[in-house]
């Protein structure tokens, strides 16, 4: 079995890594895409004033 | 000669690299002196592009973002190996950033809310990201997910620091003329920004700092033209760095400290803490007491953009 990596995957906002693993004959037995990054706003947002919610999230995404 | 640069993110919004190319015509100007080897949001080189080159082979690399899991420190060491200089670019490098708030919490709590408790995902058998997953000959893996998010001089050495969340463009630019200049200031410095505090910058007009609580933005419209500290809305201009041109401040809300403390102040928050006291217009104890209570989420407040770098670092485990 033969395995393809594309790492990183590029020009976009985002960390993301896709592997591709060939069977004998050279075709695609399976491809995966996966997101190697987390920064969790879901979690560390807890606790803060709501009026800085707005102040907090647009750093989800910056482009 | 042309250097040789690399741009790169850990855990990171692209904010940065789009302040980058938010210098516009400038950006001519950046290709001009020098050609770019890995920059993942805009041109298409691999993680195994930078493992090739010789070390030593670039002459700048700047790294957004915060160090929050193995691979964002393997690519800052592999970085640093490759590069002459190491060139934190943004808050989340430069002092944890935002990201850094993850630091009140524990890996398993972010792991949990994220995957398990998320009002908008659905996972019956509660599956987590692993490190390694393998299944009929395929293996995959995954970056591990550290506890503690970590600025970028926590885990190699740094030479400059440029920043701001994100920097402003032309402070990227004279930041990046330093460098092609060969005019830079002594190691360690930060760069592309100002030395002193920002409320030296500040337009408001400043009278007398004596505040009897603190507001939030919903419960008063502050006066356009006065310091906002005075008006107890809770700004951190005292305590942060200038260079931003006062972005905040000039649109109505106060400072939330992205460009970090000034020389010499290892935390600004703390540093806030103590500018903060010298405010309060009393000398009794109890009323003391409740206008301090008035601060909603001081510690979140205080070290918004420089958890990573404070001294408590993160909540204890």
């Amino acid at each position: 079995m033969k395995r393809i990596e594309i790492d990183p995957i590029t020009r976009l906002e985002g960390h993301g890594k896709i592997t591709i693993f060939l069977n004998d004959d050279g075709e695609v037995e399976n491809a995966y895409l996966q997101i190697p990054e987390l920064r969790g706003f879901e979690k560390f947002v807890e606790g803060l004033p709501v009026e800085e919610i707005p102040r907090v999230v647009p750093r989800i995404c910056g482009v | 000669m042309k250097l040789k640069i690399a741009i790169y993110w850990g855990a990171a919004c692209g904010g940065c690299d789009v302040a980058i190319l938010d210098t516009h015509e400038k950006l001519l100007d950046i290709a001009d002196a020098a050609d770019i080897y890995l920059w993942p949001i805009a041109m298409d080189f691999k993680h195994s592009d930078v493992r090739e080159m010789e070390d030593g082979f670039l002459d700048a690399a700047f790294f957004s973002g915060a160090v929050r899991n193995s691979e964002n420190e393997e690519i800052a060491r592999l970085l640093r190996d490759k590069s002459r200089l190491m060139i934190a670019l943004g808050s989340c490098a430069h002092l944890g950033g935002i990201p850094s708030l993850a630091n009140f919490f524990t890996k398993d709590e972010m792991l949990k809310r994220v995957y398990i408790d998320s009002e908008s995902t659905v996972n019956e058998e509660g599956v987590l990201p692993t490190e390694a997953w393998s299944n009929n000959g395929e293996s995959l893996e995954l970056p591990r997910f550290y506890n503690t998010v970590k600025a970028l001089d926590q885990v190699v050495d740094v030479d400059y620091y440029i920043p701001g969340c994100p920097p402003v463009p032309l402070q990227i630019f004279s930041a990046f003329t330093l460098i092609a200049d060969g005019m830079l200031p002594p190691k360690g410095s930060v760069i592309g920004a100002g030395d002193k505090a920002l409320c030296e910058q500040c337009p408001r007009k400043k009278e007398e700092k004596k505040i009897t609580g603190i507001k939030r933005i919903q419960e008063a419209v502050p006066d356009d033209e006065r310091c906002l500290l005075e008006q107890g809305f809770l700004c951190l201009g005292p305590v942060t760095r200038s260079g931003c041109g006062a972005r905040c401040i000039n649109s109505g809300v106060p400072c939330r400290g992205c460009y970090g403390p000034v020389d010499n102040v290892p935390d600004e928050g703390i540093k806030m803490l103590s500018a903060l006291a010298s405010v309060i217009d009393s000398k009794d104890e109890s009323e003391i007491d409740r206008i301090i209570e008035t601060i909603p989420a001081p510690l979140k407040t205080f070290q918004r953009f420089s958890m990573a770098a404070s001294m408590l670092r993160r909540k204890k485990i």
